[in-house]
């Protein structure tokens, strides 16, 4: 097994890590570089809990090898923080009571984020496509659609 | 376990052709990761495809005909403009597969490759009799998709060729092509049935010139065509009678096995409502844009 350094630039800062040939893209996310907002729960594609942007597209990091995102850009959680759209969403998350155990959340909110980026005042039914990749065992999702249709308008909180 | 990524797609090509059986393509990985992950397959060396986007992620239209690069991803069909009109199908298609996060990276060159039932533009390539471009160091050979596929995750393809383009053209005439997939759920789920149609009438309109149906599962585990079904259709009426008549056709013709997902009788008699579904959406609209 050979290992190879490959260069990442996480949420604007660049990063040089070692992968090996099996490494996937959550693994160093997580366990190399310490973003821990990027959950792993079914490791197969189908809970979304992983979802992080690379290259401004929304993806699942455990179905991504490390050395396939060499020289790309991620965005995790972390580097959203400040960011006003995400925000808005957190917010209304909050209001809404759409977080119970929280392990969906992050990725909600990336799917959320990218989401608002596109449609500012988007119907059920986008947003239910928008999150359809992303599973939540706790809410039954409609306190997660009412935060996105609320957070997704400008110019509120 | 190694991972080899050459430059370029020539370096590619070299690479297979000196290293052969041992090396296994990997483009976006959304199947082939699950399945290293879950021991069905071991493979011992990985050629990484996925960079070669200039070479092989385009869709191009000259001439009439459709060129898909195999890197072109689900997303990319969705949004692209000229797959609309009789090409529709191909973005009813993307717009039911997986979920976002998936269609933004799964390639359709490696739906085509991963050939099982659970691949979902299988069929929909099928009735649009669609090409396959393979490429080796020596250069490249073009088979119809419908010879292809051997056993489900079997291809004709060598070991030294990758997949590089799939093209087909819109049916001619007075047609239309649909698509149908049932799940258990909406999103985000594999096919219980899929079901693609290109119909072609005659100039009366009311006769069928030419019919193409292709399935998920005919009577093996991966996609193929519903000869006799369409066949029967070819020279009919598209009446209720016909119709009938065609989905006791396809119930003889289907060879359907039950799994945990649904029963065979449960899944042929899906099939056999799209059957009518399908023939009617297709009849509608090409009698209304006539
Ligand atoms: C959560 C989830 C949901 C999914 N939902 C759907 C769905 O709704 N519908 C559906 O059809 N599929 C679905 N899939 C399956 C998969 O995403 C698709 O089949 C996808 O198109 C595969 O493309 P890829 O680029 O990821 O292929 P890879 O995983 O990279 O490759 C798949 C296979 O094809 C071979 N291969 C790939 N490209 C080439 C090439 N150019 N030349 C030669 N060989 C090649 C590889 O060696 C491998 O055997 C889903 C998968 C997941 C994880």
């Amino acid at each position: 097994m050979t290992m190879r350094v490959i260069s990442l630039n996480v949420n604007g800062t660049d990063h040089s890590v070692q992968v090996g040939p099996l490494d996937r893209l959550i693994d160093v996310l997580r366990d190399q570089l310490g973003f821990k907002s990027v959950k792993e729960g079914c490791s197969t594609g189908d809970c979304g809990i992983c979802a992080v942007m690379v290259d401004g597209k929304l993806v699942n990091s455990c179905l991504m090898l490390a050395s396939q995102c060499d020289g790309r850009r991620v965005l995790t959680l972390e580097g959203l923080v400040n960011d006003l759209s995400m925000k808005r969403l957190q917010g209304s998350f909050i209001a809404n009571n759409a977080a119970q155990c929280g392990f969906c959340t992050p990725a909600m909110l990336m799917a959320s984020w990218d989401l608002a980026r596109h449609k500012a005042d988007p119907s059920e039914d986008e947003i239910k496509v928008a999150i359809s990749g992303i599973l939540c065992r706790c809410t039954g999702y409609y306190q997660i659609i009412d935060s996105v249709r609320e957070g997704c308008k400008r110019g509120t909180t | 376990m190694e991972l080899y990524s050459p430059p370029d797609l020539g370096g590619a090509l070299r690479f297979i052709e000196h290293e052969d059986k041992h090396v296994t393509v990997i483009a976006s990985g959304t199947d082939l990761i699950p399945r290293i992950r879950k021991r069905q397959v071991a493979p011992s060396i990985l050629l990484d495809i996925s960079s070669f986007k200039e070479d092989l992620r385009y869709i191009r239209q000259s001439g009439g005909v459709t060129r898909l690069g195999a890197l072109t991803t689900v997303a990319d069909l969705q949004e692209s403009p000229v797959l609309d009109g009789r090409l529709s199908i191909v973005r009813e298609a993307a717009e039911l597969f997986g979920a976002p996060q998936i269609r933004n990276v799964a390639t359709v060159g490696g739906n085509i490759c991963s050939a099982s039932s659970s691949e979902d533009l299988i069929p929909v390539f099928m009735v649009l009799g669609a090409q396959l471009k393979l490429l080796s160091a020596k250069g490249a050979r073009t088979v119809p998709l419908t010879d292809f596929l051997v056993g489900k995750r079997e291809t004709s393809m060598s070991p030294s060729e990758i997949l590089a383009e799939i093209s087909f053209e819109p049916p001619a005439g007075h047609s239309w092509t649909a698509y149908e997939k049932m799940g258990r759920r909406n999103m985000l789920i594999i096919a219980l049935v899929n079901e693609a149609l290109s119909l072609t009438m005659e100039d009366d309109l009311l006769t069928i010139h030419s019919a193409r149906l292709a399935l998920n599962r005919v009577t093996g585990k991966i996609p193929a065509m519903a000869v006799r079904t369409s066949e029967f259709l070819n020279g009919r009426k598209a009446t209720d009678e016909t119709i009938a008549e065609a989905q006791k056709v396809l119930a003889a013709e289907l060879a359907l096995t039950g799994d945990f997902r649904a029963s065979a009788s449960y899944r042929t008699e899906l099939a056999q409502a799209y059957l009518k579904r399908l023939i009617q959406r297709c009849h509608r609209k090409i009698e209304g844009s006539s």
